[in-house]
């Protein structure tokens, strides 16, 4: 058994965290928080040197690499800010549904311009706060003689002001699930972002779809594969608020340990003081523990494993390490970690909101006690 | 033994809860949004005798004790822990080395106007080098020809920017370090002091946070409190004593507050079709919340109920305040996660006391310092 990153992985990982070096600066990061702004020109670049996409088959234009690889980079992204890192893993979320179910045809026609730097993509498939909760699924697509028109209001869709195409779920004649690519339209579309506490440089929000004509040739996969697209969804988009929860929780731990090697008190380095270094020693702990589960999990994932299970519990588990290793490191920042000069008052927002986006511990423990237990094993 | 809130007390906090609702509720998100504090909440509060609570009748004050005031904050931060932060500045840490230590001068001259919240009070102990080791305070006040001259900074100070008056913390002995140390009270308006900036911060945003400067800032030595020069080490005991306590109150508002909001999501949201508060898991969630929020409630007015005994050691406020400000996380922690990205909304306030709540467990004593003081008491 190999347990470590090929040479060719460990490059990438290098090249990801020199270019976030580069260009990711803190006034800048504070600047698109506060405003929040997408980072427009550190896409643009990103795309020239081909982070984006880079698990594309090389056809479309991509390098043809895995998902490990591309979650790689959006760790590399995430450690150095968690803000800025966070945008650049969701310009493409719903890329790997056409990439997994799409035609040829379509993977030529919207997979370019994402690599290119042109589009963005995202998914919109919840309706309430739970976005795998399709009890409530009422978005319509009524069948007509030149597509689709498509009817519904679709919450809490991420990147919901910048995306340019759409992978939306909706209902066909009432009953049949039927995922679509929608371009945006202007006149047909409207967007109503909503304010939240934190990744506040990559919107989120409900769209409104009144009668949107589509193609039947956007229509996504084969009948009969609704579920298995839903559910390779729900995996790839956890998949890649996991590798920013690794990030995160590698940057606040190394802003920690910096920090506490600088600070004094009582005649000392913070980092002499036992309490803070066990503090930092548990850190690590965490960090190796979601590193070790989320790369097994990139490669369930990848094999497109029945029952991902080293995916389900890093959900429960880095969840929990990340929101626990960034409130640590505001503590060892002590009052000005609570301020928002400081990375770290970001880095404490924005692990909240990833951690969100992995859902709640009690969901994940449901899933995994139906594997346990079965769904139904009353008597 | 102390069991139960008794009539009096009751009937106070009935008559706290409705003026909050009245006055403070409707002001929130407004100030908040702008980052600024209500300041003319505190002639307000001042009019309905609810600033400065312990302040004897004597100087004009509501003439309460330690149990009152833990009600009153409980219900103030329950509504908003940034405005719940100036009021309690400004009736604690602010003016309470005045009334407990100061003399009848200062007495007279400042917490008359304090208690109608016509002056408003500020603290400043913490500096940009001395946080959790407040001996480590580089601030001097020197004595010359009758009066002291101020040098020196100080940061994350509440009602900052909008006081009329600060009790400063500063060395008058540096070379007797930890013990050298007085306080004094410096005046807006007095030469040499200034307001460097004010900051911006994760929560709390209602209160006011500054950054101060003293270049030179001569203070005439009867603004000293307390008669003797290195008197000032057991007044800031003292103060901190209380305040710990406070935090107790605070913490048990904002746990409250987010209880309720969350019952009240759980009440109504569903998951999969099913009713979120059918839910084992979440009836164990909420089950669990509730029982904190009430050993809080007892922690705290225990320690009140010491403090006004007399009987309150620094242990005992330490426990108050690093139970309840860590069991608090734990609270909010909870609570926004399972409400999942209808709790992210800055419109859903639950994301409001969960930023605001992080921020207990650093000022006063971070919870690491509590942890060290009572392990210090308990004589190893």
């Amino acid at each position: 058994m190999e347990f470590e990153l090929s040479e060719e992985q460990k490059d990438i990982q290098k090249a990801a965290e020199e270019f976030a070096r580069g260009e990711f600066d803190p006034d800048l990061a504070l600047e698109l928080d506060q405003r929040g702004i997408f980072p427009e020109t550190i896409w643009k670049k990103a795309t020239r040197l081909g982070f984006i996409g880079i698990h594309y088959p090389e056809e479309v234009g991509g390098q043809g690499l895995s998902l490990l690889e591309s979650i790689l980079v959006m760790e590399a992204f995430c450690r150095r800010d968690s803000g800025i890192g966070s945008a650049l893993s969701l310009v493409d979320l719903g890329s790997d549904l056409i990439l997994k179910f799409g035609s040829r045809d379509q993977k030529e026609k919207f997979l370019p311009p994402i690599i290119q730097g042109e589009k963005q993509m995202t998914v919109a498939f919840g309706e309430s706060e739970d976005e795998q909760d399709l009890s409530v699924l009422s978005t319509q697509a009524e069948k007509r003689e030149e597509g689709y028109l498509v009817k519904g209001v679709k919450k809490y869709v991420l990147n919901l002001s910048r995306a340019d195409m759409f992978v939306i779920l909706c209902r066909e004649s009432g009953e049949q699930w039927l995922p679509l690519i929608v371009e945006k339209d202007q006149d047909r579309m409207e967007i109503y972002p909503i304010e939240k506490m934190g990744l506040k440089m990559i919107s989120s929000g409900d769209l409104h779809l009144q009668s949107v004509g589509v193609p039947y040739e956007n229509r996504l996969g084969e009948r009969g594969q609704e579920m298995d697209l839903f559910q390779y969804y729900h995996r790839v988009k956890s998949l890649r608020f996991l590798a920013q929860a690794l990030g995160l929780m590698e940057g606040a731990f190394e802003r920690a340990l910096r920090y506490s090697t600088q600070r004094e008190q009582f005649g000392r380095r913070l980092s002499q003081f036992q309490v803070i270094k066990h503090k930092l020693a548990e850190m690590q702990v965490g960090i190796e523990i979601s590193r070790s589960l989320i790369y097994k999990a990139a490669l369930e994932v990848e094999r497109g494993e029945l029952y991902p299970k080293a995916l389900f519990i890093s959900k429960i588990e880095v969840g929990r390490r990340m929101t626990g290793i960034v409130d640590e490191a505001l503590q060892i920042f002590g009052g000005y970690g609570y301020m928002a000069e400081e990375e770290i008052e970001r880095f404490y927002r924005d692990a909240w909101t990833i951690r969100t986006q992995l859902g709640t511990e009690e969901e994940m423990r449901d899933l995994l006690s139906e594997r346990i237990v079965g769904k139904k094993n009353e008597p | 033994m102390f069991y139960e809130f008794d009539e009096r007390q009751r009937a106070f906090r009935e008559k706290v809860r409705q003026t909050y609702e009245k006055e403070v509720r409707p002001i929130v998100e407004e100030y908040e949004k702008k980052e600024s504090f209500p300041v003319f909440l505190f002639r307000r509060l001042g009019e309905e005798h609810l600033l400065c609570l312990r302040c004897p009748k004597k100087y004009g004050g509501p003439g309460m004790d330690k149990i009152s005031e833990c009600i009153s904050m409980e219900e103030l931060n329950r509504i908003c822990a940034g405005i719940g932060a100036g009021v309690m500045v400004h009736g604690g840490l602010g003016t309470d080395p005045i009334l407990r230590f100061g003399s009848e001068g200062l007495k007279q001259t400042y917490l008359p106007p304090a208690v109608r919240g016509e002056k408003i009070g500020a603290f400043a102990l913490t500096e940009p080098n001395a946080g959790s080791d407040a001996s480590s305070l580089r601030t001097l006040a020197i004595k010359v020809e009758g009066r002291y001259r101020l040098n020196g900074s100080k940061t994350f100070i509440t009602n900052g920017t909008i006081c009329d008056f600060v009790t400063v913390a500063a060395y008058t002995h540096p070379e007797k370090r930890g013990t050298g140390i007085n306080l004094f009270v410096v005046n807006r308006e007095d030469q040499g002091f200034s307001v460097i900036k004010k900051l911006r911060k994760l929560g709390n945003h209602t209160a006011d946070t500054a950054e101060l400067a003293f270049d030179d800032c001569f203070v005439p030595k009867e603004r000293m409190i307390g008669e003797q020069e290195c008197g000032g080490l057991e007044q800031l005991e003292e103060t901190l004593k209380s305040g710990r306590i406070t935090y107790g109150a605070r913490s048990t508002g904002v746990a409250q507050a987010a209880f309720e909001t969350t019952l009240s999501y759980v009440r109504e949201a569903k998951r999969r079709g099913n009713l979120l508060q059918k839910s084992q898991a979440i009836r164990f969630i909420l089950a669990e919340m509730a029982m904190f929020i009430e050993v809080m409630r007892y922690t705290t007015y225990r320690g009140a109920w010491l403090f006004d005994q007399g009987m309150a050691s620094m242990k005992d406020a330490s426990i108050v305040k690093l139970f309840c400000t860590e069991t608090l996380q734990k609270i909010v922690m909870k609570a926004i996660e399972i409400q999942k990205e209808a709790g992210l909304r800055t419109d859903n306030p639950i994301q409001r006391y969960f930023r605001d709540a992080r921020l207990f467990k650093i000022p006063e004593g971070t919870s690491e310092i509590q942890h060290l003081v009572i392990a210090r008491e308990l004589g190893i």
